[in-house]
């Protein structure tokens, strides 16, 4: 198809190519147009402005049509997305259409697709936690799928790096499953919080409750003022944009420092549908793109790719990427493309209600909750299935939208309604999924999307392990509230689906041996080293931690070691 | 490029398949969200009088004068099916056919009284409409401008958090 404007190769090649501009592309941008060189960033969703581009962010519940609610045709147009709560009425422009590129289910999985510059970097929920050689030995320890090429030393100075600039806020503990970070001060917790917290401490020796670490400003260091940051306002409205740039998102974080160094091209509506390889040399050459609204295909040029563009989406582009010297994918000697699909499983938990503290309240709206660490599998504490469990949670008062009794109205409901209501508390368990090797994700060459691309078809689903797991995710909780002194308490396991908690991980994993993994300690493709993939794609287990943070922490080392190759002149 | 140039290109590659609805779409213009119960202004009134009496006015002012029968209808059209919108509309006839059958008037020309208690009546024999209208209102009135900003604490940008404060004598729920 004719391109409507030709520019030269010349005019379409950079140092650097980086796919997505979500959290690891935002990375990888900023950290290789600061090591000096000139990187194209492709996006396939539209332009979103920072600031003025958060439609919501500043508007009054009566300026929304709906106070959140989803229209039924959007539930007709966005089958899959209108299944949660993510997609609604105020954040529903930062999504993907459904409908654009139905994928298909084998077994049910919630793929959350955002369609703007910045990514999931804009809605996602900003705990920010370290993980620790708990996780990154846990596999060898196990005898599970294969070891992580790396350990917690690799990787912790690359945590002070990135927490330093996007600024996390949060409480050291010492403990060696969380390891502390570079922390700004810790949100307060509310009254019900710090009792509950006492208590459940002092009856469950080796269990802690902590202030969620969270990647909002409570204080604006220089590294963040000096790029036009501001710290939290409270408002909670994260999710719609923030126009003070206090939480990280590419647009308040990566994106300035990147776009200040004069080196960035960043190109919306830039669908990349294939890595292209040069067969002598092993190397990619660049990519195809096709522009999301006109259809027209395009070629960039560059010496090193980050692929960057979400955990099922990069390995979707890995395997469109097919060539002689790879039939079955880009970099997919091993067979593991699209395979080890996890996410953190969860939706099981308990809640209470605490009686009294009715003359304690709170000031603001703290975007934030409380952490219960992983402990199980620690120590003494063993359990009948591998790995564990950590909690979020927290205590809240009750507002007007509490149900009253079922028939009231009149003049006492609504002067009871104006006045705030019991303290609850609730914890909600986040588990970790194992690795398995036909947990998996595919492409279906016969199925083809808006934009002539294959659909992706998913077929993985929670095992044993995990399911032993969530009994003790609702039975700990409800133990553990009611030792703590709440009444009422009551489990719930409302089911999770994998991608519902939008920690999709693996289907390119990390590991020591080309014949078993993907991509090797560096985040590079094994058989292709000029390619590197730093996403969610690249994860060897899940955890139960979870995983943002360490996508910027192997983002910024797998950009250090890419740029020094490159000076090398290894790549 | 213009967007007209775009979406007839997308179009041409797609074989010249897409519908009315989602060119259209691509265009920027409004799609018909499908058949609705067509609500009259006899209706809307009526809805304001009924959502007077689950929210009346205090000494805040209550559901009618906060517009929450806009927020009602609003919704009704577009969240909901029309058999769900049908079965809501019937509910609120009815309730006018049992004014009209005790008082031989109009629920909007009662008495404050006799409101109320038609209104206790409804909730008692036509309990999931009267759920349906309590919970719109509700939403309606305490997200509307009044509602969150007169009948709440309304704080929109806070500009720091205490987690632990003493609460003021008289403090409200915070609207947000």
């Amino acid at each position: 198809m004719a391109t409507l404007s030709i520019q030269s190769k010349q005019e379409r090649t950079y140092d650097a190519i980086v796919v997505g501009s979500g959290v690891s592309g935002g990375w990888a941008a900023k950290e290789l147009t600061e090591k000096g060189l000139r990187v194209l960033m492709l996006e396939r969703g539209r332009q979103l402005d920072h600031i003025t581009g958060y439609e919501y962010a500043m508007k009054a519940p009566w300026e929304t049509k709906y106070n959140g609610r989803l229209t039924t045709e959007q539930i007709e147009s966005h089958p899959k997305l209108s299944r949660d709560y993510p997609y609604n009425e105020m954040t529903e422009k930062y999504w993907f259409n459904d409908s654009d590129s139905l994928y298909k289910e084998v077994q049910r999985f919630d793929w959350y697709r955002p369609n703007i510059v910045g990514g999931k970097s804009i809605m996602w929920g900003r705990q920010s936690y370290r993980w620790s050689d708990l996780d990154f030995e846990a596999n060898l320890k196990d005898g599970i799928a294969v070891d992580w090429p790396i350990r917690y030393a690799d990787i912790a100075p690359w945590y002070s790096y990135v927490e330093k600039h996007a600024g996390i806020s949060g409480e050291k503990l010492g403990l060696p499953q969380l390891p502390d970070g570079e922390f700004l001060p810790p949100m307060e917790m509310y009254y019900v919080e710090k009792e509950v917290r006492q208590r459940l401490e002092k009856a469950f020796p080796g269990r802690h409750m902590t202030i969620g670490r969270v990647a909002n400003l409570s204080k604006a260091a220089e590294a963040q003022s000096g790029i036009g940051r501001g710290p939290c306002m409270y408002r909670n409205r994260c999710a719609y944009g923030c126009p003070f740039g206090a939480y990280f998102s590419t647009q308040s974080c990566t994106l300035p420092p990147a776009a200040k160094t004069g080196r960035l091209t960043l190109r919306p509506d830039s669908i990349v549908t294939e890595i292209v390889l040069d067969d002598p040399s092993q190397r990619a050459t660049g990519v195809r793109v096709r522009d999301a609204v006109t259809m027209e295909d395009r070629e960039y040029f560059a010496k090193i790719l980050f692929v960057c563009a979400s955990a099922i989406s990069s390995t979707a582009l890995l395997m469109n990427s097919i060539s002689s010297r790879f039939p079955n994918g880009l970099g997919n000697d091993s067979g593991q493309l699209g395979r080890n699909l996890m996410d953190h499983h969860f939706r099981v938990g308990a809640s209470g209600v605490w009686e009294g503290g009715l003359d304690r309240y709170y000031y603001g709206r703290r975007a934030n909750g409380i952490y219960v660490p992983r402990y199980q599998n620690i120590g003494s504490d063993k359990r009948d299935y591998l790995r564990g469990f950590g909690y979020q949670g927290g205590a809240s008062r009750e507002g007007w939208q509490r149900n009253v009794a079922e028939l009231a109205f009149g003049e006492d409901f609504k002067t009871e309604l104006t006045k705030p209501g019991r303290w609850t508390m609730g914890l909600g368990g986040f588990g970790e999924t194992l690795p398995y090797e036909d947990n998996r994700m595919d492409l279906d060459q016969n199925t083809r999307d808006k934009w002539g691309l294959p659909v992706v078809v998913f077929d993985a689903g929670l095992r044993d392990n995990e399911k032993k797991m969530r009994l003790d995710m609702a039975n700990d909780a409800q133990e553990m509230l009611e030792a703590s002194g709440l009444k009422n308490v009551t489990p719930y396991d409302k089911e999770s689906h994998l991608g519902m908690a939008i920690h999709e991980m693996g289907t390119a994993r990390m590991g020591r041996d080309p014949k078993t993994s993907v991509l090797n300690a560096h985040n590079q493709v094994h058989a292709v080293p000029n390619v590197f993939l730093t996403d969610g794609a690249c994860m060897t287990s899940s955890a139960c931690v979870n995983p943002s943070l360490t996508y910027m922490a192997l983002t910024a080392r797998a950009a250090d070691f890419a740029v020094a190759e490159l000076k090398k002149l290894n790549l | 490029m213009n967007r007209r140039e775009a979406a007839e290109r997308i179009s041409l590659l797609l074989g010249g398949t897409l519908s009315v609805e989602l060119t259209a779409g691509l265009m920027g213009q409004v799609i018909h969200p499908g058949p609705n119960v067509a609500v009259s202004v006899a209706q809307q009134a009526l809805l304001a009088e009924v959502a007077d009496v689950i929210i009346p006015t205090t000494d805040t002012p209550g559901a009618k004068a906060a517009g929450a029968e806009q927020f009602i209808i609003r919704v009704m059209r577009d969240c909901y099916p029309l058999q769900e919108q049908e079965a809501f509309y019937a509910g609120l006839a009815k309730l006018e056919a049992d004014s009209q059958s005790a008082h031989g008037k109009a629920f909007a020309d009662l008495e404050s009284n006799a409101k109320i208690q038609l209104v206790q009546q409804t909730a008692e024999m036509n309990r999931a409409f009267f759920k349906r209208l309590k919970e719109l209102t509700v939403t309606g009135y305490f997200t509307s401008e009044i509602g969150a900003t007169r009948a709440l604490a309304y704080l929109p940008v806070p500009g720091r958090f205490a987690g632990d404060v003493p609460m003021e004598k008289g403090q409200k729920t915070w609207a947000l």
